[in-house]
């Protein structure tokens, strides 16, 4: 959830920008727009001064509006629809029949915002640019492509290093960028792209300075039919106390914060236009470390009983309401599957595999006294073969709703009698100790893709066992990675879906990771200047403005100006 | 002038000091830019974005001597680096776009609680135990010592977010471009007046206490005696005689507390979102953004220094006693 870095508010009131500018009949009064000019407010990022960044190459440095909205993905893939996908830039892909290339068709007569034709020439040197110099690879294509070619202006291919169905996901993040600007950068790593010339909706940089910024309507974007918002405003907001104070004047119309008490501190100032979605994003368990130097500790999280007894400690419940503030969900499924996969769901990998994901304390007591884990004077159980255990679950120090949910969860497995603690180490050390697997049990969340595969393949295969930090448990299962392969050499729905129903049974039944609850997705809206929002009533897609979610391009084509 | 240069030997010292303190302490902080950097991106750092990132600053994981060496040569020639948080820009960027709003901030307030501390220890120190004096005095401890960040929320809240007679936050209205014109510095002036009387209670505090307290001895002086058996008006008497010699403590005290200024700044500028180098140095801190941190604290510690120097050179213009012996 990481609620402390997030928080959005919005300033100001909402002046026809033209008279703005310079004028000094600033309209104080809110929501005055002048009627030629639709201007959606919306907060992204917390900043204390705004830096004219629009390098899309640049991951930490980008405005966080620079993709999508100024470099628009080939295709978005719709977590929401069982990941379909939407056609962008390209109109559809194909696999070669041996998955070693896949060919891009690319959606004829886009141009770029100068008027220059995009074609195929333009992707193919943007792959090559990353090929070329690993510091832009913003997507990894290092690892995955051996090369590109561009058969016509409007077809791109791309041949594989090995045989990956799931490559056009991880290409769902690549900002195509035009080969006429760039190929005169000499150092795209430094470069400031202070006027972006790009093939999304909201191009041009119409007004720069550290407290706002403006973006507006491309002129020759390729669906303007689409587009009925003329410009993107952004104000600075430094923190969620700042967000807080701003609320009142509700200036905002598109924010991505955490909000806590949300119905009184935000939907009560304006009940009839102030609303909310925050619907269920990625799973967060506790992961024991497979590989622990600790004797004892070791013994136990291989022992599968031990996992349940573990499992059976968590009060969910208490964690989501006092810790997660509400926002959180409960996840009770042994898979760990996550709410917005619901059309994935396999519910052979339900029912009796769920036993386990109660709170009950008491059966968690029983389930280790049975397999020989004794308590020992001090009331803490040892190991069947009679070492201590003794842990401590990390979490990063300041991430408060975090550090509540796991005091909770530890005062379960003492009362279950597991000698376990809390530690909260400076997040850049949390996050060392995952990947050099100096821990015994985190708490932790994994990044979730269009698809369920993603997020269950990086945490629990064993090629990324440990490489990454959602993989920090290092666990290791033949059979799971044979399924993993097995799911990267078909490229038909059907079969994804039927092996995903094996890997679900897998893990339901070998229960890795202890899955608690799901983190919630940060999106309030102001219905006040614009509709077209999308609520729990409407579930199509995550409305979510943040950078990592692809699908706020086809949320921004959704909105229209209150007549 | 003898007493400045005497003093020059004390300045150099300081500095060096500073310099050399300025380059360890950021380093002892735990964690580095590049993990900062990879904190930020969360999930999205993928081995090969890590990658990128330290070959971008690469130069961060030089030993310790060069880093150090680099460090001096940059200072000779006013070249502090390149900021990691804001990259590209570089540090004097990011430092002057900050400094001219800290600067407005700081002594706006200082001169205002001048103002208003001298005036009110003067008149307390006048009327030594009179009403005035019994509630004022009492009244000025108890502001200095509650601490900015109490002063700034709840005004924030009272005036900003209740009553709204005040914006939340910024320098100036965001959908004006900075001009000479009424309308800008009108709401440059109208931004300001919160993170101002936030940083004052504090200064008006000491002021009125310490002027309050040399008032007292000055006005047991022979020549105030001297001056009312002139005939000079109480006002004459209490500016022109008192007031003006009792002022000198004062003008120590305003150097000593510059830090502490500077300090209450940053807890203001958090607050009020206020673009200065108190909410730059805190977000270079939680970045672990070395080039600024360092550029910043260099920037402070001159800024501490010349203002001891320029209350020396006063102290010379107010005491004529040390405008003799400096001749």
């Amino acid at each position: 959830m990481r609620i402390r870095k997030k928080s959005l508010r919005n300033l100001f009131q909402r002046t026809s920008l033209a008279a703005a500018a310079l004028s000094a009949s600033l309209a104080f009064s809110a929501g005055i727009a002048s009627a030629a000019e639709s201007v959606l407010t919306m907060h992204i990022e917390e900043q204390t001064s705004w830096v004219s960044n629009f390098n899309p190459f640049d991951l930490a440095g980008r405005r966080q509006s620079t993709m999508d909205f100024i470099y628009e993905p080939l295709v978005i893939f719709n977590a929401n629809d069982g990941g379909k996908p939407v056609w962008r830039l390209a109109t559809s892909y194909k696999f070669s029949d041996d998955l070693m290339s896949i060919t891009y068709e690319l959606r004829s007569g886009v141009k770029w915002s100068d008027g220059q034709p995009l074609t195929s020439a333009d992707v193919k040197y943007t792959i090559d640019l990353m090929l070329k110099n690993p510091a832009v690879d913003t997507v990894g294509v290092g690892q995955t492509v051996a090369s590109v070619e561009a058969p016509s202006p409007t077809q791109v291919t791309i041949k594989l290093k090995a045989v990956n169905s799931e490559f056009p996901e991880s290409l769902a993040d690549l900002a195509v960028v035009p080969e006429h600007i760039w190929k005169d950068i000499p150092d795209p790593v430094a470069f400031k792209n202070e006027k972006p010339v790009g093939s999304g909706p909201m191009t041009e940089v119409r007004r720069f300075t550290p407290q706002v910024y403006e973006q507006c309507r491309n002129p020759n974007y390729w669906d303007a039919a689409s587009l009925h918002v003329d410009c993107l405003r952004l104000p600075q907001i430094s923190g969620n106390d700042q967000m807080l104070a701003l609320l009142p004047e509700g200036t905002v119309d598109w924010i991505g914060s955490f909000l806590p008490q949300i119905d009184k501190t935000f939907v009560a100032l304006d009940p009839q236009h102030n609303g909310y979605w925050q619907p269920p994003a990625e799973t967060v368990a506790f992961e024991m470390n497979f590989k622990s130097s600790n004797a004892g500790n070791f013994e136990a999280f291989k022992d599968l009983n031990f996992r349940h007894a573990f499992s059976l400690a968590m009060d969910r419940k208490s964690m989501v309401d006092i810790a997660g503030f509400g926002y959180p969900v409960v996840n009770l499924h042994a898979s760990g599957l996550p709410p917005r996969f619901e059309s994935w769901r396999n519910k052979a990998a339900e029912g009796d595999k769920d036993a386990f994901m109660g709170f009950d304390t008491e059966k968690a007591n029983k389930i280790l006294d049975d397999a020989g884990y004794k308590k020992g004077a001090d009331g803490f159980r040892t190991t069947p073969s009679g070492k201590p255990i003794t842990f401590a679950v990390i979490v990063p120090n300041g991430w408060t709703d975090w550090i509540d949910a796991v005091q909770i969860a530890v005062e379960g497995l003492r009362a279950a009698g597991i000698n376990a603690s809390v530690a909260t180490p400076e997040y850049e050390q949390w996050r060392k100790q995952l990947l050099d697997g100096s821990f015994d049990v985190v708490m932790n969340s994994r990044a979730d893709s269009a698809t369920p595969f993603q997020g269950y393949y990086q945490s629990l295969s064993t090629a990324y066992s440990g490489k990454l930090t959602v993989a920090a448990a290092r666990y290791s299962n033949p059979k799971l990675d044979a399924l993993f392969d097995q799911y990267l050499k078909s490229s038909s729905d059907e079969d994804h879906k039927k092996i995903f129903n094996d890997i679900q049974v897998l893990i339901a039944d070998d229960f890795p990771v202890v899955p608690v609850f799901n983190g919630p997705t940060w999106y309030q809206y102001s219905s006040k200047r614009f509709t077209g929002w999308v609520t729990d009533k409407d579930p199509v897609m995550n409305p979510e403005n943040h950078d990592n979610n692809r699908m706020r391009l086809m949320h921004l084509l959704r909105l229209k100006p209150v007549q | 002038m003898r007493v400045s240069s005497r003093r020059l030997g004390v300045y150099a010292v300081a500095l060096a000091f500073a310099i050399v303190v300025n380059f360890i302490l950021p380093r002892l902080m735990p964690g580095s830019p590049v993990d900062a950097m990879v904190a930020q991106l969360g999930p999205r750092a993928t081995p090969a974005a890590v990658e990128a990132i330290k070959a971008r600053f690469g130069e961060i994981d030089q030993p310790i001597m060069m880093q150090f060496l680099d460090y001096l040569k940059g200072l000779a020639t006013f070249d502090l680096g390149v900021s990691v948080k804001y990259y590209p820009q570089t540090v004097v960027q990011v430092l002057s776009r900050a400094t001219l709003w800290t600067i407005f901030l700081v002594v706006t307030a200082i001169i205002f609680s001048l103002c208003v501390g001298v005036v009110l220890g003067a008149i307390a120190a006048w009327r030594r135990g009179g009403r005035f004096d019994t509630i004022v005095s009492p009244f000025a401890v108890i502001l200095f010592s509650i601490p900015p960040v109490i002063v700034a929320l709840t005004t924030l809240f009272v005036f900003a977010v209740s009553l709204r007679w005040f914006p939340v936050g910024y320098a100036y209205d965001p959908n004006l471009d900075p001009g000479f014109n009424f309308t800008f510095f009108g709401s440059v002036f109208m931004h300001a007046i919160l993170p101002m009387l936030t940083l004052s209670p504090f200064l008006i505090g000491e002021f009125q206490t310490t002027m309050r307290s040399s008032m007292i001895v000055v006005l047991g002086e022979d020549y105030v005696t001297m001056g009312r058996a002139k005939g000079l008006s109480n006002l004459a008497v209490m500016f022109g005689y008192g007031a003006r010699n009792a002022l000198l403590p004062v003008l120590t005290n305003l150097a000593l507390m510059l830090g502490a200024v500077f300090g209450g700044s940053i807890v203001t500028e958090i607050v009020f979102n206020y673009p200065g180098l108190g909410l730059t140095l805190f977000t270079a801190s939680v970045a672990r953004d070395y080039p600024v941190i360092q550029g910043q604290l260099l920037l402070m510690t001159l800024a501490t220094l010349g203002a001891n120097f320029l209350v020396d050179i006063i102290y010379g213009l107010v005491d004529p006693r040390l405008r003799e012996a400096g001749r």
